[in-house]
């Protein structure tokens, strides 16, 4: 029997979530992506607790930590005053010290644990936002775009103690508008949500792996042959299956003048596009 | 237990609150000034009367009257708390700082047991009507209660409704008189009104129920 962490099964909430069905397993991570409005803090917030859902149900394996989009936190507050009272609804005297102490360490933040919350910056705001979403030793992280609106440096620090949070067997359920952090996790799988029904879901290693061929031509085509696209520099069509050389035939006969070509990998943009366009 | 510790997880914010925020200012402001009126010829229970509800007033406006404090319910919600204690938490931390007040205010006008317990009621039950009122309309709502409880708290209802024009206003501020907390009513505790003493109760008791409920709310609608 398989040990889940979290279950989500055919959850729907009021124009926000269409019959939902997901399971984490301790370790994952699964990446939450679609446009504003698709349904993905709906969709953690369900999972945490906070928002009941219409039909369906959602079945825990210990607790959860959530960490919203927005977060806020009281501003007279330092950043060990802040944990220190969220750390109180969990446990008392040295477990509760104890308990701060790791959650600082963990999220990076002991340096700055004298700081008060109203003058954090961004990624300062997530490190903290992380940092009391584990406190308690919770097993199911629900992490609302912590990823996302940072600098290169901190979204690779961030990533890192959520990949290694990963590693110690936490499961990971991260809703996530900036797709170049997932890559850079480079792990578990992801979840494509449109108009709040999944509309596409794989391991990312395997999203990641499609490939699309570019070929650049000598004039723009006066119409590109079928399954390709026109970009700037000539067209592209996703290989889905066939070889280069088969692409590239039907290019030939369509009398267009290639002057290179290359194979590259579908970026997840790409792929989270894909999706979205494709017909309902 | 554990409800009591969450309980007590909330009163943790007014230490902070009192030495980096305005509160302690504001409540330093309102007890010299009450004093000096104390000093001037009213009651040592009117005294009791105006620290406890004042105090109560913007103790409530700075546990949870900010928008950032407001939005900082839900992640606290995410944690092992309920709305209620979270709602009975914010109205502790509302009612010691009054109720320091109100003993420090009695002390300085000469000291009097039934007035102080007046004002303790007064405090609990404005404490109460406070906290639910900056949840659904903040820091503005706590400046329209501490208004209303200058101004027209120790008033009794038989007096405004003599003044008011008659007709639907009338009946308005003599039904908010007649069953809001009013300072006039809770100078009766002074004498040992039961009736009085009940009211204060209800009001402490409807205030965190109905503050629970908006905290829940609160979280749900959280960006």
């Amino acid at each position: 029997m398989t040990d889940y962490a979290l279950t989500l099964s055919e959850v729907c909430r009021a124009h926000a979530l269409a019959s939902v069905s997901l399971a984490l397993l301790p370790g994952e991570i699964i990446g939450v992506v679609g446009q504003a409005g698709a349904g993905k803090t709906t969709l953690l917030r369900v999972a945490a607790g906070l928002l009941p859902p219409d039909s369906g149900t959602v079945q825990l394996w210990g607790p959860a930590g959530y960490a919203p989009e927005t977060p806020v936190f009281p501003p007279a507050l330092t950043v060990r005053e802040v944990l220190a009272y969220y750390a109180r609804f969990h446990a008392n005297g040295p477990t509760r010290r104890a308990m701060v102490h790791d959650a600082l360490e963990l999220a990076g933040l002991a340096g700055g644990a004298d700081a008060r919350a109203a003058s954090l910056g961004r990624a300062d705001l997530h490190r903290l936002a992380l940092a009391q979403a584990v406190l308690g030793g919770r097993r199911v992280l629900l992490l609302d775009e912590t990823l996302s609106g940072l600098d290169p440096l901190a979204r690779r620090d961030l990533c890192g103690r959520v990949a290694h949070l990963a590693a110690t067997g936490v499961a990971v359920l991260l809703a996530a508008r900036d797709l170049g952090a997932l890559e850079r996790l480079g792990m578990g799988r992801v979840l494509v949500l449109r108009a709040g029904r999944v509309v596409r879901a794989g391991p990312l290693a395997s999203l990641l792996a499609e490939r699309v061929l570019e070929v650049i031509l000598d004039t723009p085509p006066p119409e590109p042959p079928p399954g390709f696209r026109v970009t700037a520099a000539g067209l592209e069509a996703p290989l889905a299956g066939r070889t280069p050389e088969a692409a590239l035939a039907l290019c030939h006969a369509h009398r267009l003048a290639v002057r290179a070509s290359r194979v590259r990998v579908k970026s997840l943009e790409e792929i989270v596009l894909d999706a979205h366009d494709a017909p309902r | 237990m554990h409800f009591l510790r969450c309980v007590l997880a909330e009163w943790t914010l007014v230490r902070p609150r009192l030495s980096r925020t305005r509160f302690g200012a504001w409540l330093l402001l309102l007890g010299t000034a009450l004093v000096w009126v104390g000093r001037r010829g009213t009651d040592p229970t009117g005294v009791a009367l105006q620290a406890g509800a004042l105090g109560a007033v913007i103790g409530a406006a700075f546990a949870a009257g900010s928008s950032a404090d407001r939005a900082a319910l839900a992640i606290a919600l995410a944690h092992p708390t309920t709305p209620f204690a979270v709602a009975s938490g914010r109205w502790l931390a509302a009612l010691i700082p009054a109720a320091g007040l109100t003993i420090g205010c009695s002390i300085a006008v000469g000291w009097e047991t039934t007035a102080a317990l007046a004002g303790l009621a007064a405090a609990a039950a404005v404490a109460g009507c406070a906290l639910a009122a900056v949840l659904l309309g903040g820091n503005g709502a706590a400046l329209v209660l501490f208004i209303c409880m200058t101004i027209a708290g120790a008033v009794p209802p038989e007096a405004l409704v003599g003044v008011a024009h008659p007709g639907a206003v009338r009946l308005t501020v003599a039904s908010a008189l007649e069953l809001g907390p009013a300072l006039w009513r809770y100078r009766e505790i002074a004498t040992g009104s039961a009736g009085a003493v009940l009211h204060a109760a209800a009001w402490a008791a409807l205030g965190v129920v109905v503050a629970s409920g908006l905290v829940r709310r609160r979280a749900w609608r959280a960006p």
